[in-house]
């Protein structure tokens, strides 16, 4: 949706209120994906949508009511409807009242190339490294998407433009395109990913080879005892582990309740020395949206530096708490989960290329990436989960042999206290992280594959 | 609706579609939250949209839109066409669907009271009175309560001369208590970790017990900062109803979907250790293990007339006294495992989604043991109630579960209270050490309202059955 139409709609909104205060946004785009498995494509879908969520406010009352419908006659509809539900709710005697206008940091972020690339341009690339792996006497499953907008890989809506009664105004639209491919042979398999606001910046055959050799690499698995050992975590598996942390400790709420690892640790040395971690939506690699979902510009938030925690990312209700300004981190008002980190970057000082991290490790394992992660303890960020789709045994700097699957359970905290080296950062999904050579790391049981 | 659901059929087939199927899908949600004597979230939502999928050059094409005017239906249906075409260009054979009969038919889900038509006041007058009983507890940091509803109506139609209409209506509602210590969060939910939901209206939810239920509750979260850690070792645990319903769902529901056998799930949700090789051969479980799949069940989240390909529901075994017989199918790969129709899996997350097979209501057949009874024969044994955590591998062997509460069980008697218990298994053997099912009186259906999968990401909601079971000698206390 074009900046003009999303400010008339929204304009539209505010001049049916009849409340005291009233917010809006307009979120969607559209997105396709091209998705395939067994060597075929055997999914292509395509949609295209756009929500308008509206909140009304009367003194410390607030309710809010989502439609996608657009006449005039819809829009009218949801703010008397977002304005039936303000006056039924009882009062939150901390709502603030709507943001005046922001100024906000202008992200180029929008290719044209993504946003038209055609289903026959995603099939080529598909078929491209689809006939890769066929050369190799492999079957290929994946996917290639394209879009502009704000909706999330579940149809999460984000926000595209936001205004509200007060004259702020907001508009921010992006392309991205993604490609994914795991390749499978026999008894294993290889994986590889990557992501950009620019099509032309995936590499479709590197990321291709990448996961081929993975998959022939990793073929007839040794089982090996589960136990401590030095890893290499590509930046994949690191990007799945800082983001959990994120998501449970990262905000200013979750530190206020005393339910994050940084409840009561905000200037201590919690991580090594060499630990600079910030959500940084403007890294060129993310270039994300520079404004949440009230409309409050998005800062760059030092979380740690050289080790030493430096505080969460913040919503208005978080920071009022304390006195301070929000981070742009909020998330629809109200809500009961306090600001989200959502661009996590792990910035590195002197990053080797990822090939070198290997050299000085006399036995350990290579672990391209982790699944089914889920958080055992929040409060030292415990985590759960499984190596996937290429885990390998390093002997003397070499990968030696594939090896058969890991369980681990593993403090994160605990691993960025045991980090011997790490690459240059790369984007991994919307994080910007190095891979990782740490020891210790605690695989606790095995699988059968 | 009906005008342009069958504009857009006759427009793919105009363009070249041997095969073309619509759901227009109107849906209706609210969801409330309060934490700590306040509105935590409030939502209410309308949305309505079409999806056209489409079989052109013998391959799969999908688009939608919720523009529902004349022009954009002949537009989407066109691009799910051309889209199919440009998959063609990658395709191995061309796709046969399995027979089904063409349906015209109206379904909805029965319900007492229209969740939407109690008040606003109403819904959180019941949360707020939960609220306080909840931080009436002296310790408690953190009550949250929620409710939610959802009506969708759906109309679904295709070139098979199918043409149905259903409407799903859910409800359900739930409360978390945190406790919190130096350096340590315990929490408590109830029904369930996400609250209990089901098909059905408000009656869902003044049955749920919240009042009943909310001091017992905020009080264990608090006594659980103060007790031992689950041991570590081997131990017979028996775990309750919720956690079974997440464990039945993990390894066997979603290792039983053909679609993610067959590899089209492999970069994502992952593949599965029920390899057609294995159908009536493998022993998943003991005897006492069997498996029921029936989207006709009252009250299931995945109970419909029909799925999202015009196929009527069902019931079937997917594991008979611990035999692994059959799976969960689509029109596509019905075939594959021999059966001749769909066995009616394939579901949609809304008008945008294409569909894919999904877990329908997948219970464990109760047994007969009383919970009394069966705590009083376990001598060294672990009660694990309440789910807290969950993780499998993409093959679905190796699982570790958290639970929120565990309760030592010692020479027949029910002792000390645990905290952080889990337990880490390979999912055929876990399920063959089951030695005993708790009986229909214990038996419940538990709701699950965020099973993902697929890419773009979908969510499905089903229902699983189970009473409390028993197995023997599991690794306990893992996560060290």
């Amino acid at each position: 949706m074009e900046k003009d139409r999303a400010e008339s709609i929204l304009k539209k909104a505010l001049g049916f209120s009849k409340a005291d205060e009233m917010e809006a946004f307009i979120g969607g785009g559209t997105y396709s994906l091209t998705r395939f498995a067994n060597n075929v494509i055997h999914q292509n879908v395509n949609e295209q949508r756009y929500q308008l969520s509206v909140r009304s406010v009367y003194g410390k009352k607030t309710g809010r009511a989502v439609t996608n419908k657009f006449s005039d006659a819809d829009i009218e509809s949801v703010v008397r409807t977002s304005e039936a539900v303000a006056r039924a709710q009882q009062e939150i005697p901390e709502l603030l009242p709507v943001p005046e206008a922001q100024d906000y940091v202008e992200v180029d972020a929008f290719d044209t190339e993504t946003a038209s690339f055609s289903p026959d341009a995603r099939a080529e690339a598909v078929k491209s490294a689809v006939d890769l792996c066929k050369k190799n006497g492999l079957e290929a499953a994946g996917y290639f998407s394209s879009g502009f907008g704000s909706l999330g890989p579940y149809g999460e809506v984000a926000p595209l433009a936001v205004a509200n009664s007060r004259g702020l105004f907001a508009y921010h639209c992006g392309t991205e395109a993604s490609f994914s491919i795991t390749s499978i042979g026999e008894n294993s398999s290889g994986w590889g990913e990557a992501s950009s606001w620019r099509v032309s910046d995936i590499d479709v055959a590197k990321v291709a080879s990448n996961a081929v050799e993975k998959a022939k690499l990793s073929s007839n698995p040794k089982p090996i005892e589960p136990g401590k050992y030095s890893v290499i975590l590509e930046p994949a598996a690191v990007a799945e582990l800082l983001s959990y942390m994120a998501w449970v400790g990262f905000g200013a709420l979750q530190v206020q309740e005393g339910r994050s690892f940084m409840s009561g640790k905000i200037g201590q040395q919690v991580f090594g020395p060499g630990i600079h971690i910030y959500d940084h939506v403007y890294h060129d690699l993310l270039r994300g949206r520079p404004f949440d979902f009230e409309g409050m510009a998005v800062k760059k938030v030092p979380i740690a530096e050289k080790g030493i925690l430096k505080g969460p990312v913040h919503d208005r209700a978080t920071a009022a708490k304390e006195g301070g300004r929000s981070t742009g981190h909020g998330l629809p008002v109200p809500n009961t989960l306090g600001p989200q980190s959502a661009s996590v970057v792990l910035e590195v000082e002197d990053g080797v290329p990822f090939e070198k991290l290997m050299s000085s490790i006399e036995r350990g394992i290579l672990v391209t990436r982790f699944w089914y992660v889920n958080v055992v303890d929040p409060m030292k960020v415990i985590l759960t989960g499984m190596t996937r789709d290429g885990t390998f045994l390093v002997e003397n700097g070499k990968v030696t042999t594939g090896i058969r699957n890991f369980r681990f359970n593993e403090s994160v905290v605990g691993l960025l206290n045991k980090v011997e080296a790490m690459s240059v950062p790369v984007r991994s999904g919307v994080c910007v992280v190095p891979g990782v050579v740490a020891r210790e790391f605690n695989f606790s049981s095995a699988t059968e594959f | 609706m009906k005008d342009l659901a069958l504009l857009a059929i006759d427009t793919a087939k105009a363009q070249g579609a041997s095969y073309a199927d619509v759901r227009v899908v109107e849906s209706k949600l609210e969801n409330i939250g309060t934490k700590n004597g306040k509105v935590g979230a409030y939502e209410t939502l309308e949305d309505l949209g079409f999806g056209v999928r489409v079989i052109a050059g013998g391959s799969w094409g999908f688009a939608s839109s919720d523009d529902m005017s004349k022009e954009s239906v002949e537009t989407i249906a066109a691009e799910a066409v051309k889209t199919a075409l440009a998959s063609s260009k990658l395709k191995e054979k061309e796709l046969v669907l399995a027979p089904v009969d063409a349906h015209v038919a109206q379904w909805r889900t029965s319900y007492k009271i229209d969740p939407f038509t109690v008040s606003l006041e109403d819904k959180l007058s019941l949360l707020f009175k939960v609220d306080g009983l909840l931080r009436k507890v002296k310790g408690l940091a953190i009550a949250e309560c929620s409710m939610g509803f959802l009506r969708e109506k759906q109309l679904f139609a295709s070139t098979e001369g199918s043409l149905i209409e259903q409407e799903l209506v859910h409800s359900g509602a739930g409360m978390v208590a945190f406790a919190v210590g130096a350096g340590d969060v315990q929490r408590r939910s109830f029904p369930s970790s996400e609250g209990h939901y089901a098909s059905g209206g408000y009656e869902i939810v003044e049955g749920l017990g919240l009042i009943e239920n909310a001091e017992r509750v905020a009080e264990e979260a608090v006594a659980l900062l103060s007790v031992d850690e689950c041991p570590s070792g081997k131990k017979d645990i028996i775990l309750d109803g919720s956690q079974l319903c997440l464990q039945i769902h993990e390894s066997v529901g979603h290792p039983s979907e053909l679609d993610r056998v067959l590899g089209t799930e492999a970069n994502y949700a992952g593949t599965s250790y029920l390899k057609l090789k294995e159908q009536g051969k493998l022993q998943l479980g003991s005897e006492f293990v069997t498996i029921v799949a029936d989207s006709t069940l009252p009250g299931g989240l995945a109970t419909v007339g029909f799925d999202d390909e015009g196929v009527p529901a069902q019931k079937w075994n997917l594991v008979d006294k611990g035999l692994f017989v059959g799976y969960l199918t689509s029109r596509e790969v019905a075939s594959v495992c021999g059966d001749t129709q769909s066995r009616g899996c394939m579901r949609a997350d809304g008008w945008n989604r294409i569909p894919l097979v999904r877990m329908t209501n997948i219970g464990l057949a109760p047994g007969t043991w009383d919970l009394d009874d069966l705590i009083a024969d376990t001598k060294d044994g672990i009660l694990m109630l309440t789910n807290r955590s969950w993780s499998i591998d993409q093959m679905r062997y190796n699982f570790q579960f958290s639970t929120e509460i565990g309760w030592e069980i010692k020479g027949g008697k029910k002792g000390r209270m645990l905290k952080n218990p889990n337990y880490q298994e390979i999912s055929t053997g876990f399920w063959n050490s089951c030695d005993a099912v708790c009986n229909e009186s214990h038996w419940f259906q538990w709701g699950i309202i965020n099973c993902g999968k697929g890419q773009p990401g979908q969510v499905a909601r089903m229902s699983h059955g189970a009473a409390p079971a028993r197995f023997r000698q599991v690794n306990v206390g893992v996560a060290k």
